[in-house]
């Protein structure tokens, strides 16, 4: 989005902002600072950003919402480090290299509660948004996609050339909060506070709290009730569409300004099914889209060497959520659209050779086989469901205990992928 | 009658004399939560007038700008 002209940032509308609950304060109650006319006199000792501390300034009146945010993942940045520390391998003598680097160019990303409710964030150049007004909701493209545009914002608006934007603003002209709530962006509910990450615990929000119907197929659609009552594929695998990966950031600082800068070797679309790398409880899906983030093992040389030596630790393509969600998509136009079409599947060919091993949970076999196969497939017999393995292949590779060894067809299929066929008793 | 209203007289002003003295009482039994709450207030509101008088005139805001310092993520190549 275009910067906001210098003025324009500080320009105060007297008229809307007095009007509300913050005009009954005066300015040097929060921004500190002296009522005279000279710019320098009356801006010294000022607190421009008076929310970087919500327990001074905000909690007199928004207590439970203050005491919460220090520990939400907008303030914290919590999931920036966990990362971090995994590739890194969490080595203690690498740690001032990556402070310093952190600070350089991820800590801009950090939120204080103004620049939510009062102002657009530093990262895009600041701003009040409305004349100093608190708003209550954020506006969606001053505020929450300003920082999540290139990926979330892209899709969610549909400014990814060829590809519609989400039907949920298409059609509904939802904004993000209507899903990501405030107790939610604020840390107040169990899977935010105090989160390492923002796919650690709770899948929140989820697309079956509106949609509860969807997940174990009684809304009478046959491919949700075939695919495993919403535990086999997240929604976004049949729902979502195109959406954008990177290659290769690596970031410095400039010798001839100073300034921290980065540089992404490559952005390109895609879509690719992957196996999740991250099968809980909470996210038990099988497949889910993946996206390639612009990590590179060389990422962060300018601040040392080897800062990256567990780079195998995470994958590259990783677990996402394209925020672009359509009824009707590709894949899902017809069985033989996703089953027996490769192009839409993470193998191995499609993985930089460098990236392998990092990805090796993540890279499926092939494309599932032809529909027919799937409903061709002899049922597991009774007494399956009480075994306590799902290692199909210790019996049905080899034949043991008269088990039938499985065809040549299934040479390259992983145990956890038979019950996708073989349906238990 | 008049006897009547000798007693009635009397215990209302008993009445009247002892809520008296207990709210003369009540100072000196919370005085120290009393001068607390004092010390908590906030700071009486101190005038903005000239805040307002600049950051509400564009033109006295555009004469007065410094020159902004250059994009911090000027150099930068790609998506961030």
């Amino acid at each position: 989005m275009a910067p906001l002209e210098p003025w324009e940032k500080v320009l105060v509308n007297s008229e809307a902002f007095l009007a509300t609950d913050h005009g009954e304060l005066t300015c040097i109650e929060c921004h500190s600072g002296t009522n005279v006319a000279d710019k320098d006199s009356a801006h010294a000792g000022m607190v421009a950003s008076p929310s970087e501390q919500p327990d001074v300034y905000c909690a007199e009146c928004h207590e439970e919402i203050s005491a919460a945010y220090p520990s939400a993942l907008h303030s914290t940045q919590a999931g920036y480090w966990t990362t971090l520390n995994a590739r890194n391998g969490n080595v203690p003598e690498d740690h001032p290299a990556l402070d310093t680097m952190f600070n350089n160019h991820c800590a801009t990303c950090h939120t204080s509660c103004g620049e939510c409710h009062v102002s657009q964030p530093k990262n895009v150049g600041g701003g009040l948004f409305t004349g100093h007004v608190f708003e209550k909701t954020p506006p969606m493209t001053r505020s929450c996609t300003a920082c999540h545009g290139s990926r979330v914002g892209n899709e969610f608006l549909g400014k990814n050339e060829g590809f519609p934007g989400d039907v949920h603003f298409r059609e509904a002209r939802m904004n993000c909060v209507k899903c990501h709530e405030g107790a939610e962006l604020h840390g107040m509910t169990d899977a935010t506070a105090g989160a390492e990450h923002r796919l650690n615990g709770e899948e929140s929000p989820k697309c079956t709290d509106c949609h509860p119907d969807v997940a174990d197929g009684s809304d009478g659609i046959e491919m949700h009730a075939q695919h495993g009552g919403g535990t086999t594929l997240s929604c976004q695998v049949c729902h979502s569409v195109t959406y954008t990966s990177c290659d290769g950031c690596h970031v410095a600082v400039s010798e001839k300004s100073g300034n921290p800068f980065f540089e992404t070797q490559a952005t390109y679309m895609t879509f690719l099914i992957g196996r999740n790398p991250i099968q809980t409880e909470e996210r038990p899906y099988k497949f889910v889209p993946v996206r390639h983030v612009p990590v590179a093992p060389t990422s962060y040389q300018f601040y040392g060497e080897n800062l990256l030596t567990n780079f195998d630790s995470l994958p590259t393509w990783v677990y996402t959520t394209p925020h672009n969600i359509q009824r009707n998509t590709p894949q899902n136009a017809s069985c033989e659209a996703c089953h027996t079409n490769p192009e839409i599947f993470l193998t191995a060919d499609k993985v930089q050779a460098f990236e392998l091993n990092a990805n090796r949970k993540v890279i499926v076999g092939s494309a599932p086989g032809p529909v027919e196969m799937f409903l061709a497939a002899i049922p597991q017999p009774a007494g399956h469901a009480d075994l306590a393995s799902d290692a199909c292949t210790a019996c049905h590779a080899e034949g043991i205990r008269n088990a039938p060894i499985f065809p040549e067809s299934h040479i390259g299929f992983t145990s956890d992928g038979c019950i996708g066929c073989h349906k238990l008793p | 009658m008049n006897k009547n209203f000798l007693i009635g007289t009397a215990l209302v002003l008993g009445l009247f004399f002892s809520s008296c003295s207990a709210q003369a009482e009540m100072p000196a039994e919370t005085g120290t939560p009393a001068e607390t709450e004092v010390e908590a207030m906030p700071t009486p509101s101190v005038e903005s007038g000239e805040c307002l008088a600049c950051h509400t005139d564009k033109q006295r805001l555009i004469d007065t700008a410094k020159p902004e310092e250059a994009d911090h993520e000027a150099e930068s190549k790609g998506v961030g």
